[in-house]
């Protein structure tokens, strides 16, 4: 009974998967190309809701970068992308 | 008693810090959240725990990172240290780690079980405390995300004190739990052995909307000098996560999994009711899939900030111990977002604790529930 049940969940995940993968297909940009803004919209909500960028102070954004480097694993030049957006937007 | 002024004093001078004009670089940030668990027959307070969490960037390179977890348990407070580490970037790709930090097995321990993340008031079966598979260690961690083509991949390796079979032999120490292995273990069960893993994650995507990651540990874990000193643990863990804004469903879909594996090599324990020497295949798993859906673009701010949310999720413990189980559970609810870490969840919950829930005393959980609770993060 258990096997059973997880394969149908495994088999519902698989499907979902693959239909969100040919949507997710669609042209985008390298990520070396995106703009701070972009990346922060879609890199800072995948774990939680995205922080709006007057949430915090610049010396505050700059800590919580670090925080978020370490702990997303985010990539070196995302993060200083995103917190140059954020400190600009926070204004 | 001390431990609190302590605590108190610290927070104090950090608020102070934090507060002074010019370029303080302490953040005082944390979480806390509380709730009502109403069953058939007695409604309970739950999950009361209030998190203060330091930050502290003591220059580019350099990251300490601390949190606390007081926890309000049967009328006591229990005071307990999440993790507190440095992080010093090494360069672009490599980041080191030295001290007590999350474990990246799997993703939910490290970046989803925090109560204003997390979309359910409860754990997943198997991933709380007790759960299949580590969740914090002390040591030493490289880590990083490394741009890969158009889009990117991470990677975590780390050294640990390992954790420690519990094999019975002392009758003290919960002798029926005999094969169970515990992750941090304090006093007399102080470790011996180191535990190496690490975790890799791919995401496929430039969108970066897709991570799909596979966890790996190992560590010997019996005493040495007795017959348990060659049993070894391994334990696996493979995530998932999916996010993205679906434009035809106006909002944003949210989707998690997580599937987390131990196997202890073989070994005979004594049972410690009649001394009869036993053993079991030691393998144990649990896994949970999430999904959640939240409306963005429906015109009314009270719409936008609803969120459903289910999560099925199963736990299995090896037959033949005497700690053997085979549990499910199924939770749906409804979220309602003040703001973007601030949260109340109205939640149903049904777990069915298998035939087994009933002699280990955890029968009351095959019953249904009913959770309003509230998350947020300051
Ligand atoms: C891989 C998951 C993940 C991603 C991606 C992520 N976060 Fe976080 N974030 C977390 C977790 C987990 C915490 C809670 C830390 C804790 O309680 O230990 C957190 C906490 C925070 C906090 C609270 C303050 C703090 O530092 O703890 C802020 C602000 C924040 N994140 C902003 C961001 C921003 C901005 C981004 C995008 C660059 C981002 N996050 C991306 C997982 C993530």
């Amino acid at each position: 009974m258990k096997k059973y049940k997880f394969k149908i969940i495994a088999g519902i995940f698989l499907l979902m998967t693959v239909a969100l993968f040919i949507a997710s297909c669609a042209a985008s940009k390298p990520i070396a190309d995106k703009p701070g803004a972009l990346l922060w919209g879609e890199n800072c909500v995948r774990c939680h809701n995205a922080p709006s960028p007057s949430a915090f102070s610049d010396t505050q954004w700059e800590a919580i970068g670090k925080h978020m480097r370490v702990r997303a694993n985010l990539t070196e030049d995302e993060v200083n992308k995103i917190v140059e957006f954020l400190s600009m937007a926070n204004q | 008693m001390r431990n609190i002024f302590l605590i108190i004093a610290v927070m104090a001078g950090l608020i102070y810090a934090q507060d002074k004009p010019g370029e303080s670089r302490f953040l005082l940030r944390g979480y806390a959240h509380s709730g009502l668990e109403m069953r058939e027959d007695a409604s309970t307070f739950v999950g009361g725990s209030f998190n203060p969490i330091f930050l502290w960037r003591q220059s580019q390179k350099l990251l300490f990172e601390a949190e606390l977890e007081i926890e309000v348990e049967g009328g006591e407070t229990n005071i307990g240290l999440e993790y507190a580490n440095m992080a010093y970037i090494l360069h672009s790709y490599a980041i080191l780690r030295l001290g007590k930090f999350l474990l990246p097995f799997g993703a939910f321990a490290e970046k989803l079980h925090p109560a204003w993340i997390n979309r359910m008031p409860t754990k997943p079966l198997g991933f709380g405390h007790d759960g299949v598979g580590p969740a914090r260690g002390l040591g030493v961690e490289l880590r990083g995300g490394i741009p890969v083509g158009v889009a990117k991949m991470s990677y975590s390796v780390y050294v640990i004190n390992g954790p420690v079979l519990n094999d019975g032999s002392d009758p003290t120490l919960e002798p029926e739990e005999a094969g169970k292995v515990n992750y941090e273990p304090t006093g007399e069960l102080e470790s011996e052995n180191k535990a190496i893993g690490g975790r890799v994650s791919l995401l496929p995507f430039s969108n970066s909307s897709m991570e799909i990651g596979l966890s790996g540990f190992y560590s010997n874990v019996g005493q040495k000098g007795t017959e348990y000193e060659d049993v070894t643990l391994f334990a696996y863990a493979l995530d998932f996560s999916f996010v993205k804004k679906v434009s035809f469903l106006s909002g944003v879909i949210d989707i998690k999994a997580q599937y987390n594996a131990e196997n202890v090599s073989d070994a005979y324990y004594t049972n410690y009711e009649d001394s009869s020497r036993y053993t079991f295949k030691n393998n144990s798993s649990s896994y949970y899939g999430q999904l959640s859906y939240r409306p963005v673009n429906l015109g009314s701010d009270f719409f936008n900030s609803l969120e459903i949310v289910g999560r099925y999720s199963a736990l299995s413990f090896p037959k033949g111990a005497l700690w053997e189980a085979d549990q499910t559970q199924v939770a749906v609810g409804i979220n309602y977002w003040i703001d973007w870490r601030n949260v109340i969840k109205l939640t149903y919950q049904v777990t069915d604790a298998g035939a087994h829930g009933e002699e280990s005393g955890e029968g009351q959980e095959s019953r249904d529930a009913v959770f309003i609770h509230w998350a947020f993060g300051f």
